[in-house]
């Protein structure tokens, strides 16, 4: 048989327990946990929604498919747009060390409002026209991305060592900052290499 | 040339009066983001609203495409559409911050139920407590004392 002494411990203890059972509702609306990670992703996809089968060589008058995917994993709701642009070999991509954007013109830009934890996916349709081929130089006039149809102008020069007119299209990932009420780099971008071909 | 836009009639379209209203278009969305992540902040459930400013985004882009293309009167009539769904986000957000202010206001009714549990709940166990100490003094003075060995 237990002592008095015993007894009280014991009704100390459920005491003890019943008032931080009571005490949890409250300590719920105060306590805020760390949560994870901060980030967001920039990604693209092939036309099969994998990340295969990508265009690469490219010509006039074919319509070619990707998929530019976004992700917020912010812990907020966050306003992003996806920018496009397009650049030869000797132009600069974006720096992603010092974060700073290409300085190249936008093409095209999609606007996507996401609740943090949900992932955005959009097509993209793109087509070259105006395309000419001379000595070593290759241009394109025209570029349709979706519905817009953009006047580029730009060249690239014959690359001996792969074999190729190529040209880079760059997506990169702004994010809408409240306080300072603008986009800002979100310093991530992803690219695809396409080798101009042929013109019809 | 004539379209149909936000309610009213518009006459032709010129490219400054295109500037004008897709520039609207972006500061209305904006100002709509502004008042969801207000919302949001205070508690609120905004997946709907996101849901909305995706559809005005995607009229903003549609309104930015036709004004590169020349179209002036379908990049006003865009970004009139674009306005008109991001002010109603804009309201919408402003009721739904109102609700979750006030729904937290309730906050008192969580820390009264933690306090007076508390309080009624050592209460009762010291009273138990009372009782069972008077219950084991009766029993321990009606044991018969036992020799061992």
């Amino acid at each position: 048989m237990w002592s008095l002494t015993e007894y009280r411990y014991v009704f100390v203890a459920v005491g003890l327990m019943g008032v931080v059972g009571f005490s949890v509702p409250s300590a719920v609306m105060v306590v805020r946990l760390p949560g994870g990670e901060r980030f967001s992703e920039l990604y693209v996809l092939g036309p099969g929604h994998m990340a295969e089968a990508y265009p690469f060589n490219v010509s006039v008058g074919n319509d070619y498919l990707v998929y530019l995917g976004v992700g917020n994993h912010l812990g907020s709701a966050a306003y992003y747009e996806v920018v496009l642009k397009l650049r030869n070999s000797t132009e600069a991509l974006p720096n992603a060390t010092s974060g700073v954007a290409s300085s190249l013109p936008v093409l095209y830009s999609y606007e996507v409002f996401l609740a943090d934890g949900q992932t955005w996916e959009g097509a993209l349709n793109f087509s070259f026209a105006d395309v000419v081929f001379g000595e070593n130089v290759s241009s394109v006039g025209m570029i349709r991305i979706n519905d817009a149809v953009v006047n580029v102008d730009k060249s690239a020069a014959w690359d001996n060592v792969n074999n190729g007119y190529f040209y880079q299209l760059i997506a990169e990932l702004w994010l809408y900052n409240t306080t300072s009420n603008g986009f800002v780099f979100h310093d991530r971008f992803v690219t695809r290499w396409l080798n101009m071909t042929s013109a019809v | 040339m004539v379209f149909v836009g936000q309610g009213f009639v518009v006459w032709g379209s010129g490219r400054d009066e295109a500037v004008v209203r897709v520039g609207e278009a972006d500061a209305a969305l904006r100002g709509a983001f502004v008042a969801v992540v207000g919302a949001e902040g205070a508690g609120a459930n905004v997946s709907g609203l996101l849901v909305r400013l995706n559809v005005a985004g995607g009229l903003l882009s549609s309104a930015v495409v036709a004004f590169q293309d020349g179209n002036y009167t379908l990049a006003v009539e865009r970004a009139g559409d674009c306005v008109g769904l991001a002010d109603g986000v804009l309201g919408d957000a402003g009721l739904l911050k109102a609700d979750a202010v006030a729904h937290a206001g309730g906050w008192w009714v969580t820390v009264s139920f933690s306090a007076v549990g508390s309080v009624v709940f050592v209460g009762v166990l010291l009273l138990v407590w009372r009782l069972f100490r008077r219950f084991y003094g009766e029993r321990f003075l009606k044991s018969r004392p036992e020799v061992a060995g």
